[in-house]
Order: structure tokens, then C-alpha cells, then sequence
């Protein structure tokens, strides 16, 4: 863990709100005499999926910064039961945060 | 000020109620993605105070739980922004969607409706429509549901700021963040293209990790953009 300076914290921070602020304002405010292009709404709709998914899975598999090995097979198994509880409650993520959380203490726990 | 002086209509101001109460049942299930989010962005090495503008500047969580992880990882600071800001494209797509509701309003006010556009409020707004078609006070209402959910969403992310560090590692509270994104990507795939985005993306994300730079989770997005295009084109179309 390394602690980042007030400068590069700030910079960060700002620069991200900048950047996210400008693409909220696109089409409500800079681009607003104009419609969206019909091929970039259906990208960016198309685009939506695999952004989630490449979160959930980087965030499963890459622990500390390597990729994790079978013996992290309560992660993965705690993800694919989350998985399923977000299915079936059509996406409550309170309830998926709760099976998912305690699908990994209870396997990890058997795991020994 | 125009906005308070308009909040003593009656019609304003019963919209402007209406989506403060609505949203107060939502915004409990920001609790869990807040205090990690919080948590996470202290340990990454942000100031107390950037800690805390984070969520109430950005005001994005899956941005900001992306943009801890990059600076977590060392990543430059550039890769970092823009890897959030490649999370956040999908806002456009709200923002396209709200333009002709907001074609009426100045540019302070259009600028104020855009800085707290998010999933939530944007699911809000469809669903009210879908109640009371053609409501004129639609953008009280929308401004009822942000107040509640910003606020919600800062306090909780300070909650995690604060207090965050009680919490033992040993409850591995990190999972919590690909937990949450489960929900969402389980709830975004609603056609085969976008199974196929889904399941690329997700695959580029491991395999893709180790690029320079970390450009690997853009490298991923665009990844599963090209695979949900293509099978878009090798499916027979209904038209």
C-alpha cells in the first residue's frame, strides 16, 4: 500500500469527476441539438455486459495483484452462488452480497 | 434559488415529495457498496479529504471502486482515470435518453440535472413514467430521488472512510465489490450479443491482466464490445 501525496490524490480525484461529468453532460447539454448516433447508442448498450464482467471477473480472480490459484476455490464458488441469487432476486444486490459473503466465510471455513 | 422559489408550487412540489419518498426505500441498498467503497479508498493511499470528494464530486460507485483498485495496484494515475471514465460510458446512454426532457431548462439547470445522472435515478425516472405518462414535473421528481441518493450515497461512503478500518481483514470485505458488480452484470444481459459481451469481456479481464500499463480491464471492454458486435452480425436479424 502506498500513500499517495494531497497533489496526486486531488489530481485523481478531480480528474475523474471531470471526465465523468462531461460524459453525463454529452448529450443532455453539449451534443443536445443533436440525437445520438444509432450505431454508438447500440455499442454502448452492447458495451454495458462485458464492463461488468470484466469487473466481476478481475476482481474474483486477481488477488494481491496475481491471478489465484484452485486452492482460492471458495471465491470462485462464492461468486458463481452470488451469481445465482442474483438471477433468481432479478439483481438485489443486498441479497446477493449476502449469500455471496457468506458462501465464502462458510467455504472458506470448510476448507480448513 | 429558482429551483427553491418553483418547490412552493404545489405540482413541483408534490413531484419533488414523491421522489424523495421513493428513493428513501432504494437508497438502504447502497449501505454495503458504500462502506467498502469507502473503506477501499483509504487503504488505496487517497487523502482523508480526497476520500471524501471521491463519492460526493464523482459520484459514481463502480468508477470510483475501479479507480481505487487501479491506484491499489500502482497503476499510473492516468490509466486510472481512464479506466474509470471507460466505466462510466454507459452514462451517455442515460444522458441521450433524458436530453429531450431537459430541452426546456438553461444550461446551470441541464448542468445540475447531469451531475447527478446515475443508474439509480435513470431506473427512477423510467419507472415513473411508466406510472404517470407525460409528467411535466418530471425533473422534481428526478431532483427529489437525487437528493436523497447523494446524500445517502456520501454518508455511507463516509461511514466507510471513518470507520472502515474496524473492520478485521479476516471478513475479506473486498469481495463485496465483484459481489456487487455480479448483481449488475446479471441484470445487463438481456440478448445473446450481450451473453456474448459479457462472457469476452469477462474472459479478456484474467487473461488480458498482465498488460502494460494495466490498460488491460479498457483492453477487456472493447474486447467484449467486438464480440457482442460480431455476434450481432452472425445472428439472423428479426427485421
Amino acid at each position: 500500500m502506498t500513500q499517495l501525496s494531497a497533489y496526486e490524490s486531488w489530481a485523481v480525484v478531480l480528474g475523474l469527476a471531470a471526465g465523468t461529468f462531461l460524459i453525463r453532460y454529452s448529450f443532455i447539454g453539449l451534443f443536445a441539438d443533436c440525437d445520438m448516433p444509432a450505431w454508438l447508442d447500440r455499442a454502448l448498450k452492447l458495451m454495458v455486459p462485458g464492463i461488468f464482467a470484466a469487473i466481476v471477473c478481475s476482481g474474483v480472480v486477481i488477488v494481491g495483484g496475481q491471478v489465484a490459484g484452485w486452492d482460492d476455490w471458495p471465491r470462485y464458488a462464492a461468486a458463481v452462488l452470488g451469481f445465482v441469487a442474483a438471477l433468481l432476486t432479478r439483481g438485489n444486490i443486498l441479497v446477493t452480497l449476502g449469500v455471496g459473503m457468506a458462501a465464502l466465510h462458510g467455504l472458506t471455513w470448510l476448507a480448513g | 434559488m429558482v429551483f427553491f422559489k418553483a418547490l412552493s408550487r404545489p405540482l413541483v412540489r408534490a413531484a419533488f415529495i414523491s421522489g424523495l419518498r421513493d428513493s428513501s426505500l432504494v437508497v438502504p441498498s447502497y449501505l454495503p457498496f458504500g462502506l467498502v467503497c469507502g473503506v477501499a479508498s483509504v487503504n488505496a493511499g487517497l487523502t482523508t479529504g480526497a476520500s471524501l470528494a471521491l463519492p460526493a464530486l464523482v459520484y459514481a460507485g463502480s468508477s470510483q471502486a475501479v479507480l481505487v483498485q487501479f491506484l491499489q495496484g500502482n497503476a499510473s494515475l492516468w490509466v486510472a482515470i481512464l479506466s474509470g471514465c471507460v466505466i462510466n460510458l454507459r452514462m451517455a446512454v442515460y444522458s441521450a435518453a433524458l436530453a429531450s426532457r431537459v430541452r426546456h431548462l438553461g444550461t446551470p439547470q441541464r448542468m445540475l440535472v447531469a451531475a447527478f445522472l446515475v443508474d439509480t435515478t435513470f431506473a427512477m425516472i423510467q419507472a415513473r413514467e411508466a406510472s404517470h405518462p407525460h409528467d411535466a414535473h418530471i425533473i422534481s421528481y428526478y431532483a427529489g430521488c437525487s437528493t436523497v441518493f447523494w446524500t445517502g450515497w456520501v454518508l455511507f461512503c463516509a461511514i466507510g472512510v471513518f470507520a472502515g478500518n474496524i473492520v478485521p481483514a479476516s471478513w475479506q470485505l473486498d469481495f463485496a465489490i465483484p459481489l456487487s458488480f455480479i448483481a449488475l452484470a446479471a441484470m445487463s444481459i438481456r440478448s445473446v450479443p450481450m451473453g456474448a459481451a459479457a462472457l469476452v469481456g469477462g474472459a479478456a479481464s484474467v487473461l488480458l491482466f498482465s498488460l502494460p500499463l494495466k490498460l488491460g480491464l479498457i483492453a477487456a471492454c472493447l474486447a467484449g464490445l467486438l464480440a457482442g458486435l460480431l455476434t450481432q452480425k452472425l445472428m439472423p436479424s428479426k427485421s
